[in-house]
């Protein structure tokens, strides 16, 4: 393989699928922004095939419009024709990274990150105590201005929760009730720092409804964001360590467990595992086994054996008092994923649960990942309208699946002074259902 | 590109409104006419009526030719660049200005996505009924340049009947203002000239169009035939029986598969040889009346199964999979050319079998989605660019069957327009004196003739002009 070859640098064959109709554009977030053809997927990809075919260089303009593609997939839902955009993206990101001009502290920003943090639990920990600390200290504001434009995200991060918050999930919790089965769910990365407390709630749920629940003592990460911000050895490597932690996760016939998750991006990940083993034909048959049983909560939750233990709980309840949600659909979720009508449909079920349509909640929040720490303007630009959209529903709950948009909502939310609280599914049914089953009289 | 030239439009449209970057200009290389390609020199973004004709102003100055582009969706070339040229795109002008419901109408800006219009009518029960196939992708100004039709057109008329107004910068920037809706219009209708021009006469900036009142009752039929000949007999009978359904559309069996295994599968059965939507609109009364006469024609022309769409979603994926047919042919092939014929309606059945058989003479494949109502066809060839060869057979194939719907009484374009596609085939329907007298219609529009050059008007055929004209003969 020659990496000057300019073929090398994108999925030539993949990009041929395209036949230009147009019919992605008026979904494409980044085009509906700004107008321009080579910020849509049609132009992308007709970047991509300009570049093997050399009629483009992979320069500063092309790396660009790379970037601020969102990874969304809105684009795939809707094409006629089958392309397989988010693989050409990841492959488009992955073959010139080795060829960007990244300065020095870029380059060691992204080793950092996706070498050292977001493959060992310990260092994780480590930045989450030191920035903690520094976001009590308000050095944040400091270490941004240091860091010039790339520390520009630092200031819109997500605030770090407190030590209690931040623990561990137990490595088995057993069904409460009657035992339906057993699953392993999947802790993540950066969920136990961010995000723990949707992480207990997930559990909490799912012991209820009558499944025993295990938890990988060593996983770290499944490489969702390093495939999709083009680092495909990372992302091999842990896809390879992924594969091995669930597999090592059986029932007491021996038998793998499904794998419950509760992160969209990284389930849409999981699910298409194989890509980031591409050539090893053993661990490529070994994810798509995982893949095959994998699952994000809301499917768990509306099909089988989830659907009757989440029904069983649900008619012990009754709504006190009635609250207006919406549902905003995490991209790696609907677009990712295909999957639509479940999560509608668990919160149609739940008691005191009123839920209205919000428009455009098929669209990117603009999280993205990493994408809203990367590119903060153009992510808050994107979750500008969807604030007007929320505000125009009413609701006094904003509802998602995904730990990157429930960051992101959280902060638009905060910036726009708009008293909307943000919640996952496993939450709302947790403190619309568990808390209220517990509640004396209910 | 004149570096002064991009700085005086920068000034004026911003730093994203210009595009001088190869990487990005290269993405406005071709509209859906894929292999006819060129980079433009430079790509401009203008927001409103007052930024065009500013920017015009400055083009004209400096000589530079203009290519107008809505969103590239157009099939014969229209937004093709031209060398030396400049293409101004309109997708930043994308706000519907006013919404009159009480007038009907909608006054909206030329970049304004087909389907948000409807869907911003929707809210009033109206809708606008030019309905493209690409219409979640193409633009009210693509649809006045073209003036397109789409499957409704066969009861409501192509985009001409439904232009009440525009806002027209003309070539040298001065800013025509045609919006008034004026009933006894004075003098001559340039609106309805405007319409269907190409991107020869001036940039429409903002456009006044029509609303009807979305019809009480809609019904939706899927009839399923073994044959495609007997679909095609079948249409030319409900004509013929002078029934008035709404839409009438054919598609064939390579157009099912492809479609079928798309993510807009419509649930038209695999393994029939054609299906046909056609949909009924109006009072209960009027919509019963017609779908009890429709369906007896169509069972006794062969329709062996002829069902109703029973809800809106099914009324929906109907549609969605003939309007994402185009898109669902690239599953086929990397690049498909969409001929696009007019037909007497009685003679259908005798025009597909040609087409058919023309491509298959040249080892092509074929696959046939049209607006059967309007006796307009759409041979399908899927083919890829990169093989010139084939690339050859399939335009040799175009032109054989245009000429062959010509014979049969038929005409060049029903929608798509000619742009670069067709330009040879005028001569083969216009005559000489025919085409000067559209050339000196241009010339009082863009003197210059810098407005898509190369475009619509075989240039050859209007040398004579040229030659007469004083403005045209300094050039
Ligand atoms: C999948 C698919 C399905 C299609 N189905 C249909 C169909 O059913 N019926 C049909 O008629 N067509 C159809 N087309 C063709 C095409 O969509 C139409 O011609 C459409 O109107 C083009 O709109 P656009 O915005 O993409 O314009 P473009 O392709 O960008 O431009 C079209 C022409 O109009 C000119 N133009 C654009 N904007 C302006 C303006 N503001 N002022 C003056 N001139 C302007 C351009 O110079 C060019 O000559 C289809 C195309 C595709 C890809
Ligand atoms: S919808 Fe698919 S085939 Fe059509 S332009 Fe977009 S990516 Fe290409
Ligand atoms: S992934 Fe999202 S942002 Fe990227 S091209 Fe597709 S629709 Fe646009």
């Amino acid at each position: 393989m020659d990496p000057r070859d300019p073929q090398q640098l994108v999925d030539y064959v993949g990009s041929l699928d395209c036949i230009h109709c147009g019919l992605c554009l008026n979904t494409c977030p980044t085009y509906r922004l700004t107008g321009v053809e080579s910020s849509s997927p049609r132009g992308r990809i007709h970047m991509m095939r300009a570049l093997a075919e050399g009629a483009i260089e992979a320069d500063a303009d092309y790396a660009d419009e790379l970037d601020f593609c969102l990874l969304c997939r809105n684009c795939e839902t809707v094409c006629p024709s089958g392309v397989q955009f988010g693989h050409l993206m990841e492959h488009a990101r992955g073959a010139l990274e080795p060829r960007r001009d990244r300065t020095a502290f870029q380059r060691l920003g992204r080793r950092v990150g996706f070498d050292l943090l977001l493959r060992d639990r310990g260092a994780l920990r480590f930045v989450a105590v030191v920035g903690r600390a520094a976001q009590r200290a308000g050095l944040v504001g400091l270490a941004a201005r240091i860091a010039g434009p790339a520390g520009h995200g630092l200031r819109d991060a997500p605030s770090i929760p407190p030590a209690s918050e931040r623990t561990r999930l137990p490595v088995f919790t057993p069904a409460l009730g009657a035992r339906r089965g057993a699953v392993a769910l999947l802790e993540g990365c950066v969920m136990p720092e961010l995000l723990g407390a949707t992480n207990r709630a997930t559990v909490r749920v799912l012991a209820a409804c009558g499944f025993d629940v295990h938890v990988s003592r060593q996983h770290v990460c499944c490489g969702s964001l390093h495939a999709h911000n083009g680092e495909p050895a990372g992302a091999r490597a842990l896809a390879v360590e992924t594969i091995a932690a669930f597999d090592a996760l059986v029932d007491e016939a021996g038998a793998p467990l499904p794998l419950v998750v509760n992160s969209a991006g990284c389930g849409s990940h999981l699910k298409e595992l194989a890509h980031a083993v591409p050539g090893e034909p053993d661990h490529e048959r070994r994810a798509q086994a995982l893949s095959r049983r994998t699952l994000d909560l809301c499917e768990f939750l509306a099909r089988g054996a989830g659907a009757e233990g989440l029904a069983a709980l649900i008619a012990n309840v009754r709504a006190r008092d009635t609250v207006r949600v919406t549902w905003d659909d995490p991209c790696h979720l609907l677009h990712g994923q295909r999957i639509r009508r479940e999560p509608r449909d668990i919160l149609r079920r739940v008691p005191g649960v009123e839920l209205v349509e919000m428009e455009a909640a098929e669209s990117c929040c603009g999280s993205a990942g990493i994408y809203s720490l990367l590119r903060p303007d153009d992510a808050t630009r994107i979750l500008d309208p969807k604030l007007e959209a929320l505000r125009a529903t009413g609701a006094s709950v904003l509802v998602t699946a995904n730990p990157g948009c429930q960051l992101q909502w959280a902060a638009g939310i905060r910036r726009a002074g708009v008293g909307v609280r943000v919640l996952h599914v496993a939450e709302v049914i947790d403190e619309f259902v568990l808390s209220a089953a517990s509640r004396p009289g209910a | 590109m004149d570096a002064r030239v991009v700085e005086e439009l920068r000034a004026i449209l911003g730093h994203s409104g210009v595009l001088a970057e190869r990487a990005r200009r290269v993405t406005y290389e071709s509209d859906g006419l894929a292999f006819a390609r060129h980079v433009p020199e430079l790509v401009i973004l203008p927001r409103d009526t007052r930024e065009t004709a500013a920017a015009m102003r400055i083009l004209h100055t400096h000589g530079i030719p203009i290519v107008p582009r809505g969103a590239g969706t157009g099939l014969s070339g229209g937004a093709t660049p031209v060398a030396g040229g400049v293409v101004i795109g309109t997708a930043r002008m994308r706000d519907v200005l006013e919404i009159d419901a009480e007038n009907r109408c909608a006054r909206v800006q030329a970049g304004v996505v087909n389907v948000d219009l409807t869907h911003a009518a929707a809210e009033h029960g109206l809708f606008y009924a030019p309905d493209p196939s690409s219409q979640k992708a193409c633009t009210i100004g693509g649809n006045v340049g073209e003036n397109s039709g789409g499957p409704h057109c066969f009861r409501y008329g192509s985009t001409t009947r439904h232009v009440l107004g525009l806002v027209i910068v003309l070539p040298d920037g001065e800013v025509l203002d045609l919006s008034r809706p004026a009933v006894d219009a004075q003098g001559y209708d340039l609106v309805g000239l405007f319409v269907g021009s190409e991107g020869l006469f001036g940039i429409a900036t903002e456009i006044t169009v029509a609303l009807l009142p979305v019809p009480p009752v809609t019904v939706t039929m899927l009839a399923l035939f073994r044959d495609l000949d007997a679909a095609c007999d079948a249409v030319s009978d409900l004509i013929a029986a002078r029934l008035e359904p709404s839409a009438i559309e054919i598609l064939d069996e390579l157009t099912i598969e492809a479609v079928e295994s798309s993510v807009l599968a419509a649930g038209y059965p695999k393994g029939v040889k054609a299906v046909m939507l056609v949909e009924a609109e109006g009072s209960e009364a009027e919509v019963a009346a017609t779908v009890d006469a429709i369906e007896p024609l169509l069972v006794a022309r062969g329709a062996f199964d002829v069902r109703r769409a029973r809800d809106e979603a099914e009324r929906a994926r109907l549609w969605a999979g003939r309007k994402g047919a185009y898109g669902a042919m690239g599953r086929v092939a990397p690049d498909l050319y969409v001929c696009d014929a007019v037909v007497p309606r009685t003679k259908l059945r005798e025009l597909v079998r040609q087409t058919i058989a023309i491509c298959h003479a040249r080892g092509l494949r074929i696959a046939n989605v049209f607006h059967a109502g309007d006796g307009n066809l759409h041979p399908n060839i899927p083919y890829d660019r990169r093989n010139a060869e084939e690339l050859r057979r399939v335009l040799e194939a175009g032109d054989e069957i245009l000429k062959a719907c010509i014979a049969a009484g038929g005409s060049l374009t029903g929608e798509h327009g000619v742009g670069l596609e067709k330009i040879g085939a005028m001569e083969w329907m216009f005559t000489g004196p025919d085409l000067d007298a559209q050339c000196r219609v241009r010339d009082a529009w863009d003197p210059l003739r810098r407005m898509n050059p190369g475009k619509l008007l075989p240039v050859h055929a209007c040398r004579e002009t040229r030659t007469r004209d004083p403005r045209g003969g300094t050039r």
